[in-house]
This record gives structure tokens, sequence and C-alpha cells, in this order.
């Protein structure tokens, strides 16, 4: 599905991310890890970009629009699936079929506003959920998540993972929860300034040797510590 | 204290003399007139305001038409040059221009609202546009339209500022609206003029108490849910529209908008007969027309417009912070910050114009009553939106609700942004000093009146350019001085 070869980004002359070779085939769980800094969100979403057509992006920056509603920040993930006409009348009129679809969504979610609710108005968690719902509303094969599950409680982050699962074919997500990558994914991929130091199979892999791989931070001061989050740019070596 | 310094120099030699038999026996009629306003005198009462309030809101509705799409096309250099050039000529130079095509036509006061209007929200649109997050879009499957990834990944982001800012507008033209009875349109304005100038005090004052009424109000009365009905209204209510001679508008298009030695068909025949003497002649003509009148009319009248805006934006300064602070609750308590918060709210909702006028039959016709009636309108509307900003800052706990108290620790933190808002207000100032002309106010717009009047349209339509050249160029300036500052402020001066 996916070979990456001299990977190079680089934002302001801080080179971000150096990676030499990555594969990822369909039906893989990938599970991307490391401290904060080292690249996680910026290896995303340039595989998001490559792969942008059968893959949806739940990302960090959550792109929810404040002032609509639950039901529209959700029904926007399935703007391609409708005309133009349609989605303009949908925004002031809301038909009924995306809306039984997306209450459906929200229960998934245990999204208990109303589906009317401006965004604005919930919480944290909420939030989060709602940015989720647009990406499984996509209905895409590839699920692309950064760290989707990061302000709701551990456990319901383990009930949406499992929808997340059931819903998408394969699946490439940054984790902060080290247990919940070892537990869940087939593979794990450890980023430490920019550079891919851990990549095999959490079969092979235990709680304590990931302990370890974040101490290797203290011993190798990073090389750089760039928050790419705001802009970045992509610059891709052949 | 440039400014002070700057305003001071202008107001010398400012024609300020007070022109006036008896100011205070006629202040006092208007007075008594205001203490005893008569509700019925004026016969269509009713009719005034619901026409008011329909040319408003039927401007309006085009404005969007017009600016809406030109918002998305706003970056083109070409589409920024008309937008700049429609919305520097004011609504009652373009109401002037369509007299003269449509007559007394409802069409006249439409266009004249909606022209501006519209070149104004192409711009303020497409500013605030700009400020919407892209961090939406993102997130969007990747083959979704043009149109739907426009209208839910940016216009959503900004649908509450777009929606403050056209209910602002509509305000304001409520006032262009009325304005617009002063050159003859059957609004508020007309009958409110004719009260005035006739001296029925008791009447206008009611005109006037009912029109502040009304702006005040707009909260209650003005849901975006009985917009449709009011449209119906509106439009129903219109009076009937006059039968447009296309003959007339062609001979106001191709015969009285050239300059006189082009009327005849004089060039014609000397270019067809190869006299190029006489072309020539004919071009010296102009060109000795144009001296002229750039001469005579334009440089004075620029002149007059100049002083005029640097004494009032002085002028304004003072009565901003006045105001600002005496209706600071924290300095001068609950009740008196209270009232003047109203005065200010009467203030600013009485437009310059009336304003201008009321002074004039008090003070007689000198650039006093404009310098005034500017400094009121705006320094209490810049002191209103310092009010907004102040009433968020926080105080020491030992604030002490003295003089001094004020000065140390509200003061500094308002200041900057009221002088921002007030050089941002002076560009409209400046806009609004042209028009003050047609009172009889040695600026630009007292030539265009006249131009008008003496049905030499040619003169007008040059010192009409003339006065959209001298807002393009203060706007200009003013944008380069001003380039830090934020476009939230600047959306609410204009």
């Amino acid at each position: 599905m996916l070979m990456l070869n001299n990977l190079v980004v680089s934002f302001d002359d801080n080179v971000v991310l150096n990676i030499d070779s990555l594969s990822i085939s369909a039906g893989e769980k990938v599970a991307i890890i490391g401290p904060s800094g080292s690249g996680k969100s910026t290896l995303v979403h340039h595989i998001y970009e490559l792969l942008r057509p059968t893959a949806a992006l739940c990302s960090q920056r959550q792109g929810l629009v404040e002032n609509l509603s639950v039901f529209h920040n959700i029904f926007m993930g399935a703007l391609d699936r409708h005309s133009w006409l349609y989605n303009l009348i949908n925004l002031a009129l809301p038909f009924n079929k995306p809306q039984l679809q997306i209450r459906t969504i929200m229960d998934t979610l245990e999204l208990d506003c109303p589906i009317t609710q401006n965004v604005v108005n919930l919480s944290g968690g909420q939030r989060q959920r709602v940015a989720l719902g647009r990406a499984l509303f996509q209905q895409q094969s590839l699920f692309i998540g950064d760290e989707p599950f990061s302000a709701v409680d551990p456990i319901m982050g383990q009930r949406l993972l499992r929808h997340v699962f059931a819903a998408h074919e394969s699946v490439i997500m940054v984790l902060h929860d080290t247990s919940m990558a070892l537990a869940n994914f087939d593979r794990v991929i450890g980023l430490q300034g920019g550079k891919k130091l851990l990549d095999c199979s959490s079969k092979n892999l235990n709680a304590t040797m990931l302990k370890d791989f974040y101490q290797l931070q203290e011993q190798h001061p990073m090389v750089t510590k760039v928050e790419a989050y705001s802009k970045f740019n992509l610059v891709k070596q052949p | 204290m440039i400014l002070w310094l700057l305003a001071g120099i202008c107001f010398y030699f400012a024609d300020t003399e007070i022109i006036a038999l008896d100011p205070w026996h006629e202040l006092l009629l208007i007075i008594t007139g205001f203490v005893t306003p008569d509700f019925f005198a004026t016969e269509y009462l009713f009719e005034a305001l619901w026409q008011t309030i329909s040319f408003a809101l039927l401007g309006i509705c085009l404005a969007l038409f017009i600016g809406a799409p030109l918002s998305i096309l706003y970056h083109k250099p070409l589409v920024a040059t008309v937008c700049s050039f429609l919305r520097s000529i004011h609504e009652i130079f373009w109401a002037l221009l369509f007299l003269q095509i449509f007559g007394l036509s409802p069409i006249t006061g439409i266009l004249a609202i909606a022209l501006p209007y519209g070149a104004t929200f192409a711009r303020v649109f497409s500013d605030i546009l700009r400020q919407a997050p892209t961090t939406t879009l993102q997130t969007f499957p990747s083959n979704t339209d043009r149109i739907s990834r426009y209208l839910y990944g940016r216009v959503a982001h900004v649908l509450v500022p777009v929606k403050a800012y056209v209910r602002y507008r509509f305000e304001c033209a409520l006032r262009s609206s009325a304005v617009l009875g002063f050159v003859g349109m059957p609004t508020l304005g007309f009958y409110l003029e004719s009260a005035f100038r006739q001296g029925y005090y008791q009447q206008g004052a009611a005109l006037l108490i009912l029109f502040i009424g009304l702006i005040g109000t707009i909260p209650f009365w003005g849901r975006l849910k009985l917009l449709p009905l009011y449209v119906v209204g509106a439009i129903w209510a219109l009076p009937s529209i006059p039968v447009v001679d296309s003959r007339l508008i062609w001979r106001f298009l191709t015969q009285d908008i050239l300059p006189p030695m082009f009327q005849s068909n004089q060039l014609q025949d000397a270019l067809l007969t190869d006299n190029y003497g006489a072309v020539a002649e004919l071009f010296r003509d102009f060109l000795n027309w144009l001296v002229e009148l750039l001469c005579e009319q334009a440089l004075p009248g620029v002149v007059g417009m100049l002083l005029l805006a640097v004494t009032a934006l002085g002028m304004s300064h003072i009565l901003a912070i006045i105001g600002s602070s005496f209706s600071d609750k924290r300095f001068s308590g609950k009740w008196i910050a209270k009232f003047n918060r109203l005065a200010l709210l009467i203030f600013r909702s009485v437009p310059e114009y009336i304003f201008a006028f009321v002074f004039m039959l008090l003070l007689g016709p000198s650039m006093l009553p404009a310098m005034l009636a500017l400094a009121i309108h705006n320094g209490a509307l810049i002191a209103f939106l310092t009010l907004r900003h102040a009433d968020d800052v926080p105080v020491s706990s030992h604030f002490n609700g003295r003089l001094d108290g004020y000065a140390y620790e509200i003061l500094p933190v308002i200041y900057p942004n009221t002088m921002a808002l007030l050089f941002y207000r002076f560009e409209v100032i400046l806009r609004e000093t042209a028009i003050l002309g047609m009172l009889g106010i040695a600026t630009l717009g007292f030539y265009i009146d006249s131009n008008f009047s003496e049905i030499r349209f040619n003169g007008a339509l040059v010192l009409m350019l003339v006065t959209a050249l001298v807002n393009i160029a203060v706007d200009i300036v003013s944008r380069r001085v001003l380039y830090a500052d934020n476009n939230a402020q600047s959306a609410c001066s204009h």
C-alpha cells in the first residue's frame, strides 16, 4: 500500500523527519509512538497526503467549524458523496437520511448531546469525538489518526478504538498510550528526533522495552525539537 | 498633541464665523420642539418610516448580491480598484447622479445604497474570509467539489462575524436611507428637512425621536427569520416605478456628461473633414475648461475638505476621550455612566448630516456646524467602541475611582485602541465632509451640488472623480501608516 524511501521533511531549515525506508501494507494496524516533537504528526500528515483518495484523517487540529452543529460537522465527511447543490441545501435545511446515519455514528461514539448543538459549546472530549465522527463518516478503507483519543478516558478510548478497527481495513495511528499500542496493534513504529529507531511487530515487544525506548531520549538529546504542527514544508527526496 | 496642534491650526484657517441673527431664540424654539414633540403633524409619517426601512433593506439585499460574489474575486487588482472607486463616492452623490437618469424612482434610492455598500461588503468579506482557519479543508474527502469545500470549509467559519457586520451595515443603511430624503427621496429625511426648514420644530423633533427609536430598537425587530416577510413588505410598499425614458438615459450618457465643447458635433465634423486645426482648438478649449474647473472649484473644495476633516478629527478625539471616561461606571458612578451611554447612543444614531443641518440653522452657514456635527457623531461612535473595550479592562484592588486612578489604570490600556479607531474613522470623516458641502459648506460637495443644480453634469462628474481620487489617496496613505493594526477594528469603522 505504501512505500517510503529517503523521506526528508524540513521546516525552516530544521530537519523534522528523516526516514530511510518505511513500508506499510494493506490490512495492517500500525501504531506510531515517540516523545513530543519526534515527528509523529509530520509523518502521518505526510502519509495522508500520499494516500489521500482512500484515507480519512482525524487530526489533532480537529478542523471543527465552531458555529455549525454537530450534525454539519460530521456530515462534512460525506461532502464528496453528494452534489454541491445537495450540500448547499443541507447546510440550511438538513436532510433526513444523513441525519439518521449521523445519529447512529453519534450513538457508537457515545455522544449524547443534541444533534443540532453547535460545536462551540462542547467539551474537549466531545469535540474530539465529533472530529472522529467526521473521519468515520468518510467511510474510507484507511484510517489515519493523530492521537484521536487524547481527550477521553482510557476505557472509552478502548471502546472507540474497537469501532475504528471495525470500520476500517487498515489503521495508522499516533498514540501516547504505549499499553494501548501494545495490546491492540499489529506493529509499532517508534520515532526519535525525526528518525525511525523502532519498527517491529508488537508480538516481539513488551512494556519494559518501550520504556527503555522512551529513555533513549535522555541519552541522545534530540537533533531538533520543532513543533511542526502549524505549518510544515514537505521536501521529498527521490 | 500633534493632532491637537494640527487641528488647532486648521481651525484657525477654517471659516468658523457664526452668522446667525439670534441663535439663542432659535435654539430655544428647537428645545421647546423636543420637549413637546408632535407625532401627528406629519401626514405620511408611517409611510415615511416604512419607506426608509424598505430602501435600506432592499439596498442591503442588492448590495449583498453584488458584494458576496465579488469578495471571492477581491484579490484581483481590477476588482479591488473598481470596488474602492465605487466605495469612495458617497451614497448621496450616487443618488444625485441616478436622479438625473431615473428621476425620483425607487431605483435611484436602492442603487445609491447598493453600489457603495456592495463594494464595502466585497472588501470586508474578503478580509474576514482571509482570517478563516484552513484546517477544516484538510479533513475533507479528497474529491469534494469546490463549491462545497468553499461553503463548508471557509464560509461556515465566518458566518457569525459576517452576520454581525451585515447587521451593523443595515444600521448604517437606515441612516443613509434617511439622509437620501434630503435630495428628494420620500424617506424620513425629506419630511425632516421640510419640517426644520419651515420652523416646525415640534414635527421635526417627533421625526428625529422616531428615527433614533427605530435605530435603537433594531435588536428587537431586526430578526433574520422575519427577513423574508420584510423584503416582501418592502417591495410591496415601494412607490410605483415610473417608466424610464431610454432616450433620456442615452442623452445623459452621450451628451450631458461630456464637456461643453464636445457636446455638439463639432469634433466629429472636424475629424471627418480632417481639419486637425479645429480638433486641436477643441482640445485646447477642453484643457482650459478642465484647468479652470480644477483650480476654481476642485482645489478650494479639496482644501476645505481637508481643513474640515482634520479639525473634526481633533474635536472627535477630545469628545471620544471625555465621553468614554465619563461613561465608565468605575470612574463616574453607575447613574452618570448610564445616562452618558444613552447620550452616546443618541449621538451616534443621528446621521452627521442631520446634526450639521440643525447646527446650520443655529449658527449660520460656516464650517463650524459641520465640525461640530462630525465631531459629535464620530466622537460618540469612537467613545462607544472604546467603552466596549474598557469594560473588559480589569482594575487593581486599590483603584481609587478618581481621575488620577482612571488616568493611571484604564486610560493607558484603552488609549492605543482609541487612536487606531480614530484614524480609521478619518477616512469616513473625509467622505462625510464631501457631502456636508451640499448644505452649503465650502467643500467639494458644495461645488458638486451647485454643478448639478445648474445642470452642468459634466462639471459635477469631474468633481465627483476628484472626490473619489482624494478618498482613495487618503485610503492608501492611511493603510500604509496603519498597516500593522488588526482587521477586526477596521471592520467596525467602515
